[in-house]
């Protein structure tokens, strides 16, 4: 397996995965969907309320704010075994929030009872009160994992598609497919078309060239263990080490089978 | 009030409903904001250019 990392930042990441076989691959894309567990505010308790919106519609929007996660502190609920799934301080987190009207009540606004779990961006508004309008009201989080509930997901628009290969033989320099590329990657030169090394990672695998080529001298095709990643994190996690706890929890559920295996 | 996330891909998107407000208000392209806040993906583009803020409509009527 090699990785050869193209973008890098806080939040999002795009690299080259190759040597390695579709099937892991997208067990990489789902683990960073579905099986990286994160926090995210699963139950709301409501003191007061007179905004605009229903008790439901708040929790709902509570629910979706990414909150950075410190997997090393916290275990997923449902396999705590201080509480057997109850609920106790190793698998949960309570915020509170309390808003006077005019305003509007932001994510920075929620208290945390652990000053390192914050929610990952400051400024998402929940809701706006006017005049008079109160909010008061605490939130739990717990660990939950993305196959559950999509506030639980980590990864976000995570996908590959395979490292594309351009083939380009007998060219009469025509000149029709560097027209009807819709990157425009396919370059012209005097001896032919060409596409250069870096581009050829934007090709869609889209064809059009092949179609337009009346004497068939290009062929585009694709390597079958080589893939472009593209995935972002919610925030929950660094882009970083969201795809390493991927990558853990692949090994984990690996070990898992073995283990199994070894009582028969 | 604007959806915490982008209903596709889940992307939060309700974090830049202030600033892409504010600047589309001043009189800046809102194909340019949308661009410049990083919002490259079409389903999240038609989060912020679809939203109708209804919050001052229904306050009245508790
Ligand atoms: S397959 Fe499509 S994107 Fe790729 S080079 Fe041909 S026309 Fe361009
Ligand atoms: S369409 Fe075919 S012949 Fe014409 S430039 Fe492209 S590859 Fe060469
Ligand atoms: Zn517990
Ligand atoms: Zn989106």
């Amino acid at each position: 397996m090699e990785v050869d990392i193209l973008e890098l930042s806080d939040r999002s990441a795009k690299f080259v995965l190759s040597k390695v076989s579709t099937s892991f691959a997208n067990g990489i894309r789902r683990a960073m969907i579905a099986d990286v567990p994160t926090l995210a505010i699963e139950y709301v308790n409501l003191y007061d309320n007179t905004s605009v919106l229903y008790d439901e519609q708040l929790a709902l929007r509570l629910s979706l704010i990414p909150i950075v996660t410190d997997a090393e502190t916290y275990v997923p609920q449902a396999e705590c075994d201080v509480c057997g799934g109850e609920g106790c301080p190793a698998c949960e987190v309570s915020l509170t929030l309390s808003a006077e009207g005019p305003g509007t009540v932001y994510s920075r606004d929620l208290i945390s009872s652990d000053p390192k779990i914050q929610p990952a961006d400051p400024t998402i508004p929940i809701v706006e009160l006017k005049k008079g309008q109160k909010l008061v009201l605490e939130a739990v989080a717990h660990m939950g994992y993305g196959r559950d509930s999509v506030k639980w997901q980590a990864g976000v628009a995570c996908g590959y598609k395979n490292v594309p290969v351009i083939n380009i033989q007998n060219c009469d320099a025509c000149g029709h497919c560097a027209a009807e590329c819709p990157k425009g990657i396919i370059r012209f030169e005097e001896s032919g078309a060409k596409v250069s090394e870096e581009d050829i990672l934007k090709c869609s695998l889209c064809r059009l060239c092949e179609q337009v080529c009346d004497i068939h001298a290009i062929k585009v095709d694709f390597d079958e263990n080589a893939f472009v990643f593209t995935m972002e994190s919610d925030g929950s996690y660094t882009a970083r080490d969201l795809a390493i706890n991927a990558a853990n929890v692949i090994k984990g559920k690996a070990e898992e089978i073995l283990s199994i295996l070894d009582q028969f | 009030m604007i959806p915490v996330r982008c209903f596709s891909c889940g992307k939060v998107i309700s974090n830049y409903w202030d600033e892409y407000k504010r600047r589309v208000g001043d009189g800046e392209d809102a194909a340019a904001v949308l661009d410049d806040l990083g919002i490259t993906r079409y389903c999240c583009r038609r989060m912020i250019l679809s939203h109708v803020e209804l919050v001052d409509v229904l306050s009245p009527y508790q």
